[in-house]
Protein backbone atom coordinates (compact mmCIF):
# COMPACT_ATOMS: atom_id res chain seq x y z
CA UNK A 1 0.00 0.00 0.00
CA UNK A 2 1.36 3.42 -0.98
CA UNK A 3 1.78 5.86 1.67
CA UNK A 4 -0.72 8.09 -0.04
CA UNK A 5 -3.28 5.90 0.48
CA UNK A 6 -3.65 6.43 3.72
CA UNK A 7 -4.81 9.91 3.21
CA UNK A 8 -8.41 10.28 1.68
CA UNK A 9 -8.34 12.90 -0.57
CA UNK A 10 -5.25 11.05 -2.45
CA UNK A 11 -6.31 7.85 -2.34
CA UNK A 12 -6.53 6.69 -6.31
CA UNK A 13 -5.47 10.26 -7.71
CA UNK A 14 -1.92 9.53 -10.20
CA UNK A 15 -1.50 13.39 -9.73
CA UNK A 16 -1.15 14.20 -5.94
CA UNK A 17 -2.19 17.78 -6.81
CA UNK A 18 -1.20 20.10 -3.32
CA UNK A 19 -3.78 22.51 -4.89
CA UNK A 20 -6.37 20.91 -5.15
CA UNK A 21 -5.95 19.85 -0.96
CA UNK A 22 -5.38 23.12 -0.44
CA UNK A 23 -8.22 24.70 -2.34
CA UNK A 24 -10.20 22.29 -0.44
CA UNK A 25 -9.15 23.95 2.64
CA UNK A 26 -9.39 27.17 1.50
CA UNK A 27 -12.33 27.27 0.47
CA UNK A 28 -13.78 25.68 4.08
CA UNK A 29 -11.72 29.14 5.76
CA UNK A 30 -13.42 31.07 3.20
CA UNK A 31 -17.10 29.45 3.91
CA UNK A 32 -15.83 29.20 8.04
CA UNK A 33 -14.72 33.29 7.92
CA UNK A 34 -17.59 34.22 5.76
CA UNK A 35 -19.82 32.38 8.24
CA UNK A 36 -17.81 34.64 11.42
CA UNK A 37 -18.10 37.70 9.08
CA UNK A 38 -21.64 37.98 8.87
CA UNK A 39 -22.12 36.72 12.54
CA UNK A 40 -19.59 39.60 14.27
CA UNK A 41 -20.56 42.07 11.92
CA UNK A 42 -24.19 42.90 13.49
CA UNK A 43 -22.21 43.70 16.27
CA UNK A 44 -20.23 46.45 14.17
CA UNK A 45 -16.75 44.16 14.32
CA UNK A 46 -14.43 44.33 11.69
CA UNK A 47 -13.74 41.68 9.38
CA UNK A 48 -11.21 38.76 10.25
CA UNK A 49 -7.92 38.30 8.15
CA UNK A 50 -8.14 35.68 5.39
CA UNK A 51 -5.08 33.44 5.98
CA UNK A 52 -2.38 33.62 3.49
CA UNK A 53 -0.76 30.38 1.99
CA UNK A 54 3.09 31.02 3.04
CA UNK A 55 6.17 28.74 2.50
CA UNK A 56 9.45 28.90 3.94
CA UNK A 57 12.42 29.16 1.25
CA UNK A 58 15.59 26.99 1.69
CA UNK A 59 18.48 28.98 3.27
CA UNK A 60 22.49 28.37 3.60
CA UNK A 61 24.94 30.12 5.58
CA UNK A 62 28.58 30.31 4.39
CA UNK A 63 31.53 31.59 6.69
CA UNK A 64 35.17 32.92 4.78
CA UNK A 65 37.83 34.67 6.79
CA UNK A 66 36.44 37.81 5.38
CA UNK A 67 32.70 37.48 5.48
CA UNK A 68 29.03 35.95 6.11
CA UNK A 69 27.06 35.02 2.99
CA UNK A 70 23.28 33.86 3.49
CA UNK A 71 21.72 32.57 0.25
CA UNK A 72 18.38 32.01 -0.02
CA UNK A 73 16.75 29.65 -2.96
CA UNK A 74 13.92 31.96 -4.55
CA UNK A 75 12.86 30.78 -8.06
CA UNK A 76 10.59 32.21 -9.43
CA UNK A 77 11.00 35.52 -7.64
CA UNK A 78 12.21 38.75 -9.19
CA UNK A 79 14.63 41.26 -6.84
CA UNK A 80 11.37 43.32 -7.01
CA UNK A 81 9.74 40.56 -4.91
CA UNK A 82 12.10 40.46 -2.07
CA UNK A 83 12.74 42.54 1.24
CA UNK A 84 15.84 42.45 3.18
CA UNK A 85 15.80 43.89 6.32
CA UNK A 86 18.67 44.33 9.06
CA UNK A 87 16.91 44.53 12.58
CA UNK A 88 18.76 44.36 15.53
CA UNK A 89 20.74 41.41 15.49
CA UNK A 90 18.72 39.12 12.74
CA UNK A 91 18.32 39.56 9.15
CA UNK A 92 15.22 39.07 8.01
CA UNK A 93 14.42 38.09 4.46
CA UNK A 94 10.47 38.14 3.09
CA UNK A 95 8.53 38.86 0.48
CA UNK A 96 6.02 37.24 -1.49
CA UNK A 97 5.44 34.74 -4.46
CA UNK A 98 2.91 35.16 -6.88
CA UNK A 99 1.67 32.34 -9.16
CA UNK A 100 3.85 33.77 -12.65
CA UNK A 101 1.64 31.73 -15.27
CA UNK A 102 -2.05 33.03 -15.43
CA UNK A 103 -4.40 30.60 -14.93
CA UNK A 104 -6.02 32.63 -17.59
CA UNK A 105 -7.29 29.62 -20.38
CA UNK A 106 -5.12 27.25 -18.69
CA UNK A 107 -5.95 24.38 -15.79
CA UNK A 108 -3.51 23.27 -13.43
CA UNK A 109 -2.34 19.81 -14.25
CA UNK A 110 -0.02 19.10 -11.67
CA UNK A 111 1.10 21.61 -8.90
CA UNK A 112 4.30 20.98 -6.20
CA UNK A 113 5.73 24.56 -6.68
CA UNK A 114 5.07 27.03 -3.23
CA UNK A 115 3.70 30.00 -3.56
CA UNK A 116 2.63 32.79 -1.04
CA UNK A 117 3.98 34.43 1.46
CA UNK A 118 7.78 33.92 3.32
CA UNK A 119 9.43 35.08 6.19
CA UNK A 120 12.78 34.07 7.38
CA UNK A 121 14.90 35.50 9.96
CA UNK A 122 18.63 34.57 10.75
CA UNK A 123 20.17 35.82 13.78
CA UNK A 124 23.48 37.40 13.22
CA UNK A 125 26.53 37.34 15.06
CA UNK A 126 27.83 40.60 16.46
CA UNK A 127 30.87 40.52 14.67
CA UNK A 128 28.93 42.06 11.20
CA UNK A 129 29.76 45.53 9.66
CA UNK A 130 26.38 46.40 9.37
CA UNK A 131 26.82 49.41 6.91
CA UNK A 132 27.83 47.03 4.25
CA UNK A 133 25.98 44.14 3.71
CA UNK A 134 24.74 43.71 0.26
CA UNK A 135 22.16 41.35 -1.34
CA UNK A 136 22.02 40.24 -4.85
CA UNK A 137 19.64 37.95 -6.70
CA UNK A 138 20.65 35.76 -8.97
CA UNK A 139 19.18 32.95 -11.16
CA UNK A 140 16.59 32.42 -8.40
CA UNK A 141 19.00 32.74 -5.45
CA UNK A 142 19.53 35.41 -3.02
CA UNK A 143 22.63 36.31 -1.72
CA UNK A 144 23.33 38.42 0.91
CA UNK A 145 27.00 39.17 1.88
CA UNK A 146 27.52 40.35 5.37
CA UNK A 147 31.62 41.79 5.72
CA UNK A 148 33.30 40.62 9.47
CA UNK A 149 34.18 43.97 11.21
CA UNK A 150 37.79 44.70 10.74
CA UNK A 151 37.96 43.57 14.76
CA UNK A 152 36.42 40.19 13.88
CA UNK A 153 39.16 39.80 11.21
CA UNK A 154 42.35 40.60 13.24
CA UNK A 155 40.73 38.26 16.36
CA UNK A 156 41.36 35.72 13.58
CA UNK A 157 44.63 34.14 13.10
CA UNK A 158 46.09 31.46 11.30
CA UNK A 159 49.09 29.68 12.85
CA UNK A 160 51.57 28.13 10.78
CA UNK A 161 52.46 24.51 11.44
CA UNK A 162 56.23 24.32 11.71
CA UNK A 163 57.92 20.86 11.05
CA UNK A 164 60.79 20.21 13.40
CA UNK B 1 -2.81 13.76 -19.56
CA UNK B 2 -1.45 12.39 -16.97
CA UNK B 3 1.09 10.73 -18.83
CA UNK B 4 2.91 14.12 -18.54
CA UNK B 5 2.27 14.07 -15.06
CA UNK B 6 3.50 10.71 -14.05
CA UNK B 7 6.33 10.80 -11.60
CA UNK B 8 9.30 8.40 -12.60
CA UNK B 9 12.12 10.04 -11.47
CA UNK B 10 13.46 7.30 -8.87
CA UNK B 11 13.47 4.67 -11.46
CA UNK B 12 15.40 7.08 -14.45
CA UNK B 13 14.05 4.85 -17.51
CA UNK B 14 17.25 6.80 -19.84
CA UNK B 15 20.04 4.76 -18.68
CA UNK B 16 22.23 6.85 -17.75
CA UNK B 17 25.83 5.71 -15.97
CA UNK B 18 26.91 7.49 -13.03
CA UNK B 19 30.40 8.94 -12.47
CA UNK B 20 30.22 11.20 -9.43
CA UNK B 21 28.69 10.83 -6.66
CA UNK B 22 27.09 14.21 -5.44
CA UNK B 23 23.17 14.05 -4.87
CA UNK B 24 20.61 14.35 -7.33
CA UNK B 25 17.30 16.54 -6.62
CA UNK B 26 13.88 15.98 -7.71
CA UNK B 27 12.90 19.79 -8.93
CA UNK B 28 9.22 20.69 -7.82
CA UNK B 29 6.97 21.18 -11.41
CA UNK B 30 3.88 23.00 -12.08
CA UNK B 31 2.19 21.51 -15.41
CA UNK B 32 -0.36 23.82 -16.75
CA UNK B 33 -2.13 22.51 -19.90
CA UNK B 34 -3.59 25.40 -22.66
CA UNK B 35 -5.51 24.92 -25.50
CA UNK B 36 -2.70 24.66 -27.94
CA UNK B 37 0.29 23.84 -25.20
CA UNK B 38 1.58 22.27 -22.18
CA UNK B 39 3.95 24.43 -20.00
CA UNK B 40 6.20 23.20 -17.29
CA UNK B 41 7.71 25.01 -14.68
CA UNK B 42 10.47 23.50 -13.06
CA UNK B 43 12.67 25.49 -9.82
CA UNK B 44 16.17 25.12 -10.39
CA UNK B 45 17.30 28.16 -8.08
CA UNK B 46 21.16 28.66 -8.88
CA UNK B 47 22.07 26.75 -11.58
CA UNK B 48 24.04 28.05 -14.35
CA UNK B 49 22.14 28.27 -17.23
CA UNK B 50 24.56 26.82 -19.95
CA UNK B 51 24.74 23.42 -17.68
CA UNK B 52 20.68 22.75 -17.91
CA UNK B 53 20.18 19.90 -20.60
CA UNK B 54 16.62 18.92 -21.76
CA UNK B 55 16.38 15.76 -23.93
CA UNK B 56 13.68 13.89 -25.02
CA UNK B 57 14.03 10.62 -25.93
CA UNK B 58 11.40 7.85 -27.12
CA UNK B 59 8.45 9.67 -25.59
CA UNK B 60 10.68 10.72 -21.98
CA UNK B 61 11.89 13.99 -21.75
CA UNK B 62 14.44 14.53 -19.15
CA UNK B 63 15.82 17.88 -17.81
CA UNK B 64 19.31 17.95 -16.30
CA UNK B 65 20.64 20.93 -14.14
CA UNK B 66 23.71 21.69 -12.25
CA UNK B 67 23.51 22.89 -8.56
CA UNK B 68 26.90 24.35 -8.34
CA UNK B 69 29.69 24.09 -5.32
CA UNK B 70 30.28 26.83 -2.88
CA UNK B 71 33.03 29.43 -3.02
CA UNK B 72 36.41 27.78 -2.27
CA UNK B 73 37.93 28.61 1.52
CA UNK B 74 34.20 28.86 3.33
CA UNK B 75 32.94 26.75 5.23
CA UNK B 76 29.35 25.86 5.48
CA UNK B 77 28.06 26.73 9.26
CA UNK B 78 24.64 26.06 8.09
CA UNK B 79 22.47 23.97 5.61
CA UNK B 80 19.70 23.44 4.37
CA UNK B 81 20.95 22.84 0.59
CA UNK B 82 23.63 21.32 -0.80
CA UNK B 83 25.46 21.13 -4.24
CA UNK B 84 24.52 18.78 -6.69
CA UNK B 85 22.06 18.07 -9.67
CA UNK B 86 18.80 18.38 -10.59
CA UNK B 87 16.93 15.62 -12.66
CA UNK B 88 13.43 14.46 -13.70
CA UNK B 89 12.42 12.66 -16.10
CA UNK B 90 8.69 12.81 -17.73
CA UNK B 91 6.79 10.39 -20.00
CA UNK B 92 4.80 12.49 -22.65
CA UNK B 93 2.24 11.19 -24.52
CA UNK B 94 2.14 11.34 -28.36
CA UNK B 95 -0.68 14.48 -28.05
CA UNK B 96 3.21 16.63 -27.75
CA UNK B 97 4.49 17.65 -30.96
CA UNK B 98 8.42 16.55 -29.80
CA UNK B 99 10.07 18.52 -32.34
CA UNK B 100 8.43 21.89 -30.91
CA UNK B 101 9.39 21.54 -27.41
CA UNK B 102 10.78 24.99 -26.38
CA UNK B 103 12.69 26.02 -23.01
CA UNK B 104 13.90 29.02 -20.89
CA UNK B 105 15.29 29.89 -17.71
CA UNK B 106 14.28 33.00 -16.44
CA UNK B 107 14.64 33.98 -12.59
CA UNK B 108 15.55 30.13 -11.28
CA UNK B 109 12.90 28.33 -13.23
CA UNK B 110 13.29 26.53 -16.29
CA UNK B 111 9.55 27.14 -18.40
CA UNK B 112 9.33 24.11 -20.74
CA UNK B 113 6.35 24.39 -23.57
CA UNK B 114 5.13 21.81 -25.51
CA UNK B 115 2.45 22.38 -27.67
CA UNK B 116 0.30 19.51 -28.73
CA UNK B 117 -0.18 18.22 -32.26
CA UNK B 118 -2.91 19.65 -34.51
CA UNK B 119 -4.89 16.30 -34.18
CA UNK B 120 -5.32 16.96 -30.24
CA UNK B 121 -5.94 20.40 -30.37
CA UNK B 122 -9.66 21.37 -29.26
CA UNK B 123 -11.61 22.24 -32.32
CA UNK B 124 -14.75 23.77 -32.47
CA UNK B 125 -17.19 22.18 -35.41
CA UNK B 126 -19.29 24.25 -37.48
CA UNK B 127 -22.99 23.14 -37.59
CA UNK B 128 -23.93 23.71 -41.66
CA UNK B 129 -27.45 24.80 -41.65
CA UNK B 130 -28.35 23.30 -44.99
Amino acid sequence: MAFTDLIPWRRGSQAPARTSSENLFSALQREMNALFDDFFRSWGSATLPMPRMTFSPSITVHESAKEYRVSAELPGLTEKDIKVELSGNALTISGEKKEEHEEKRGTTVYSERSYGSFYRSIPLPEAVDRNKVKAQFKNGVLTVTLPKTAQAKAAHKQIPVKAE
Amino acid sequence: MKDLAKKTAPATPVTVERTHDWPVYLPDVDIIERNETFELYADVPGVDPNSITVNFEQGVLTIRAGRPSAAPNTDVIYSEFEPGEYERSFTVSDQIDAAKIAAQYRNGVLVLTLPKVEAAKPRKIEVKVS
